[in-house]
């Protein structure tokens, strides 16, 4: 969904060649280790945007090379932009699979929810070690959105230590208490409601 | 060999039934050049840790070797040398002499140590150029911000050329930003210095710089957790890096 709009906005910006939008993608969202797209994505998102009247495609005549095709933003592909700034992005909190690896380890018997817990907890320190790291080889005179992004990562890492000590320090309370079981529904097929 | 070394490292105040264990059998050892972070709630130890360490503070058991030798056997005297030759020490709130500018502030210990002035000035510019405050020199603490006074009392710290820096808590009263700065400043002063950095805290963030976390609790070490090589590499694997960031 992002790297559509991406695409679109890096073509508002100004008219580009198919390759040098994947490497303008990479480059915003901090570098190719972070959010890598491979070309057949680019080529096949520029077509979907192309039929959809998004964009269109010129060709540029090139003296001993072959034809070159450079992609212009069309009004409606503008317009569209204009729509998805207009939009919040969801972000993902709710699911989340370390939670139901501790719980499953509640609930198990199997594994020791502390260590769990400390595993998780070391391996976290770890990613914000090299997320600081990283952060610090930046210069913020010619790189903050690479600062600006690892800041963010390096936030949601704190809150995430932050809720490892809030739930190691009430585990004990949360194996009390029974764990969330489905409701048991009769099998078959439901009775006809009598009035 | 390492720098420093604690063995079974006891410490009790009090006696009998009102007696409190702070700390219980502690053994660790930091090596020239690691930056190791003492982590853990309040009341688990970490700056009785850190004073006993220090010498500024005797331990009820147990030992701790600078450099391989004991500081116990050491009188008043003899530890106060060592703390002004051998550590450096920052603290939550600075410390600064507010009627010295930075130069005097820094240059204090080496002035303390008996050397003459001309020698001194020399080596505490030097310091305060390599902290980055080349342009703050003549600043008294009142003229500084938060970040800037800490910076001060790192070059303070380094300025006797010791092998162990201990900082207590050396980001407690500083904003986000400085307090990233100055960690980052402990981190070179390890790494790329030669020093051994042991710095207690509480702030994650802060304690993520270090090459070494201790997690004490009720007075015993219960966890300890490598997050670099000790030259400043991670050691996530390239994979690992790639999906977290």
């Amino acid at each position: 969904m992002s790297v559509r709009y991406a695409i679109l906005g890096l073509l508002a910006q100004r008219p580009r060649h198919g390759y040098e939008l994947r490497a303008a993608f990479e480059a915003v969202v901090g570098g190719e280790e972070t959010w890598s797209v491979k070309p057949a994505q680019v080529y096949a998102t520029l077509e979907r945007l192309t039929e959809a009247g998004w964009i269109v495609e010129d060709c540029e005549r090139q003296e001993h090379q072959p034809e070159k095709r450079v992609y212009h933003i069309a009004a409606e592909g503008r317009k569209a932009l204009e729509e998805w700034f207009q939009t919040p992005v969801t972000l993902e909190h709710q699911r989340d699979e370390f939670f139901v690896k501790l719980m499953i380890a509640l609930v198990s018997g199997v594994g020791d929810p502390r260590k769990v817990i400390q595993t998780q907890r070391v391996f976290i320190y770890r990613q914000m070690h090299a997320a600081t790291t990283l952060r610090d080889s930046y210069d913020p005179k010619n790189a903050l959105a690479q600062i600006l992004l690892l800041d963010k990562t390096l936030m949601h890492l704190e809150a995430d230590l932050r809720w490892l000590d809030i739930t190691e320090a009430r585990l004990e309370e949360v194996k009390r208490q029974p764990l969330p079981e489905p409701e048991i529904r009769p099998r078959g097929r439901p009775r006809k409601r009598e009035h | 060999m390492a720098l420093i070394e604690a063995k079974n490292l006891t410490k009790i105040y009090g006696k009998g039934e009102t007696a409190v264990t702070a700390l219980n059998g502690v053994n660790l050892a930091v090596s020239t050049g690691e930056f190791v972070a003492v982590m853990g709630p309040s009341g688990c130890g970490k700056s009785t840790l850190l004073h006993l360490l220090g010498g500024l503070d005797r331990p009820t058991q147990g030992e701790v070797l600078v450099e391989g030798q004991a500081i116990s056997g050491l009188n008043d005297d003899a530890l106060t040398r060592l703390r002004r030759r051998k550590m450096g020490f920052v603290f939550q709130f600075f410390n600064l002499i507010p009627v010295l500018n930075a130069i005097e502030n820094v240059a204090l210990p080496l002035v303390l140590d008996g050397q003459p002035a001309r020698e001194v000035r020399p080596k505490a510019v030097a310091w305060l150029q390599k902290v980055g405050l080349s342009d703050r020199l003549e600043n008294r603490p009142d003229q500084l911000s938060g970040g800037q006074q800490q910076r001060v009392a790192v070059a303070r710290a380094l300025v006797a050329e010791p092998a162990l820096i201990l900082a207590d808590e050396p980001t407690g009263n500083l904003d986000t930003r400085a307090s990233d700065e100055i960690a980052a400043l402990l981190r070179q002063v390890a790494n790329e210095w030669g020093r051994a950095v042991v710095m207690v805290t509480h702030d994650p963030r802060i304690a993520a710089y270090a090459d070494r976390i201790i997690f004490l609790k009720d007075g015993v070490i219960v966890d300890e957790t490598r997050l670099s090589d000790g030259a400043g590499h991670s050691v996530l694997t390239v994979k690992e890096k790639a999906e977290a960031l």
